[in-house]
């Protein structure tokens, strides 16, 4: 009999903290982890698609506060209360292009970029306004979605070049997310 | 002798369960404090029944209107089943589960989650799991909330079992024993209410300044899922002679694409369905954007959800025959409650923001 209850009381406990081995991130959503978004999307630096503004290299994932130092004064910023969590996705406004962040802890990570103009390009040199051709040369026509878009992902890092008519309408780099 | 083997098993399992469960109370996040929206899907099992209007969607719904504001100049019975970034399929098995309860005349559901066509495309693990939780912890047992919980899992997350997770929340809670504070045992067998009847009141104000800022999309086609879903939302409502009405919320970020609201046209004209874009009424409903919300456009704050529940009591009486109720002496008393409670939840957060 006692052989039983201490097995029965075995079984629960292991099942209590079977959680452990499930989760790999070891988080937990509670009030404290709704206050600052979980650590598993703590930022990742890897290789990928890289915007570079004038020397300053902006990776998505990155800690952005050394990039707003190297970047200066936005022309404009802006907000974005994200429902429940405390945190704000916010936005850098630079002229020709945008940085988003998203928070983490206390600090904010680079979420996406995105051009406005044609004043600012690509590593590859594709800008707002080029042509399909170009595109194709300097990345292929594999991640072309085959009616407007090439979406290509690398590492952490998603590269999408809009086209209209035949010409690039918007550049934009983003964090993948797990 | 084996009788008593019986009885000892039994009381010791009973015992076990009962402090597994007790455990389980103390360290699930309470919601009362902060983050009140994960206590809201609870809210509504003592609400339940008898109300003509329910709600279901996003933040777009418990923060733009008040089903007190509906019963006072409309005499409309109503309950919001709003949680923080609720997805179209926990919508949908929300839907499923009210209809457990009550059969009302009209189901209001907020088509911004259209976007989310899959779990994965929802955000990061992190913030998607916090967010499945304000909903899925909320829902009573039951086959909507396995259900529920089976289509909010995400690829990776079905390969770790992830559902036994939401089921028994203490597999995923019981490392938070290191951050429990005062609310954790003063709320151990009980919760405050935080809404009035789904609604999550904001007082404060924060203008609108400027445009967000918002880049285009490749692609402004909303996926396979989500269209699922809203199928199973419009068969379902056939089913039970309940009307679907289908509403955008007239807040101005997350932006609502043009391109969105024309496949939702063209989908309410083809189900026959009354679909609202209250972005394009902002002027008939009064929506002042210097007053009328608390986050700079994002939400609308109480002033502004009075407004437009208003103007949207008046579409459920004219349009969808929703009558007035409160010449019906019992369900008024009820109301006159709520009522009280709202205007004195009203008055102490006016006095707090002030």
């Amino acid at each position: 009999m006692k052989k039983l209850i201490c097995s029965v009381l075995a079984l629960i406990m292991v099942l209590s903290f079977a959680g452990c081995a499930g989760n790999e991130e070891g988080s937990t959503p509670s009030e404290n982890k709704v206050d600052t978004p979980s650590s598993g999307n703590a930022p990742v630096v890897a290789e990928g698609y890289v915007f570079n503004y004038k020397g300053t290299k902006i990776p998505v994932n990155e800690n952005f506060a050394p990039i707003l130092k190297a970047l200066g004064d936005p022309k404009s910023y802006d907000e974005k209360p994200s429902c429940a969590f405390n945190g704000k996705d916010k936005t850098y406004f630079y002229g020709s292009f945008y940085v988003a962040t998203y928070p983490d802890g206390d600090n904010d990570y680079v979420s996406s970029v995105w051009f406005v103009d044609d004043s600012v390009a690509t590593d590859e040199g594709i800008t707002i306004g080029s042509a399909k051709a170009d595109v194709e040369k300097a990345y292929g026509a594999d991640g072309f979605n085959g009616t407007n878009a090439y979406i290509m992902t690398k590492g952490s890092s998603r590269l999408t070049i809009i086209m209209k008519d035949d010409v690039v309408s918007s550049i934009q780099y983003d964090a993948v997310t797990k | 002798m084996k009788k008593k083997s019986v009885v000892i098993l039994s009381i010791t399992l009973c015992l076990v369960f009962l402090s597994l469960w007790i455990l389980q109370q103390l360290l699930m996040p309470k919601y009362m404090d902060n983050t009140k929206e994960g206590a809201l899907i609870s809210e509504y099992y003592d609400n339940a029944g008898n109300n003509d209007v329910v709600f279901i969607g996003d933040c777009e719904v418990y923060e733009n209107f008040s089903p007190i504001t509906l019963w006072e100049k409309y005499g409309i019975t109503s309950f919001i089943r709003g949680s923080a970034q609720q997805m179209i399929w926990q919508s949908y098995y929300l839907m499923e589960e009210t209809f457990r309860y009550e059969t009302p005349k009209v189901m209001v559901f907020n088509v911004l989650s259209m976007k989310y066509d899959t779990p994965s495309s929802t955000g990061d693990s992190g913030k998607r799991e916090a967010y499945n939780r304000m909903t899925l912890d909320g829902m009573r047992w039951s086959k909507h909330k396995w259900n529920a919980i089976q289509a909010s899992l995400t690829e990776e997350e079905k390969t770790w079992n992830g559902e036994w997770m939401y089921l028994f929340p203490l597999l995923r809670y019981h490392d938070r024993w290191s951050q429990l504070n005062r609310d954790d045992f003063k709320y151990l067998f009980h919760r405050d209410q935080v809404s009035d009847n789904g609604y999550l009141m904001q007082t404060g104000i924060k203008p609108v300044t400027g445009e967000h800022p918002e880049r285009p999309l490749a692609d402004y086609t909303f996926g396979e899922n989500s269209y699922y879903y809203l199928d199973k939302m419009v068969e379902l409502c056939k089913a039970k002679g309940t009307q679907l009405v289908l509403i955008k919320a007239p807040t101005l970020s997350p932006i609502w694409w043009d391109e969105w609201d024309a496949q939702m046209e063209a989908y309410a004209e083809e189900h026959d369905l009354l679909y609202i874009n209250f972005l394009d009424h902002q002027d008939e409903i009064g929506i002042d954007w210097n007053t009328d919300t608390y986050d700079t456009g994002f939400h609308l704050n109480v002033y502004g959800a009075e407004k437009l529940s208003d103007y949207f009591g008046k579409i459920l009486q004219e349009e969808c025959g929703i009558t007035d109720r409160r010449n019906e002496t019992e369900l008024a008393e009820i109301w006159q409650e709520k009522v009280k409670i709202y205007y004195e939840r009203k008055a102490k957060m006016e006095a707090a923001t002030q």
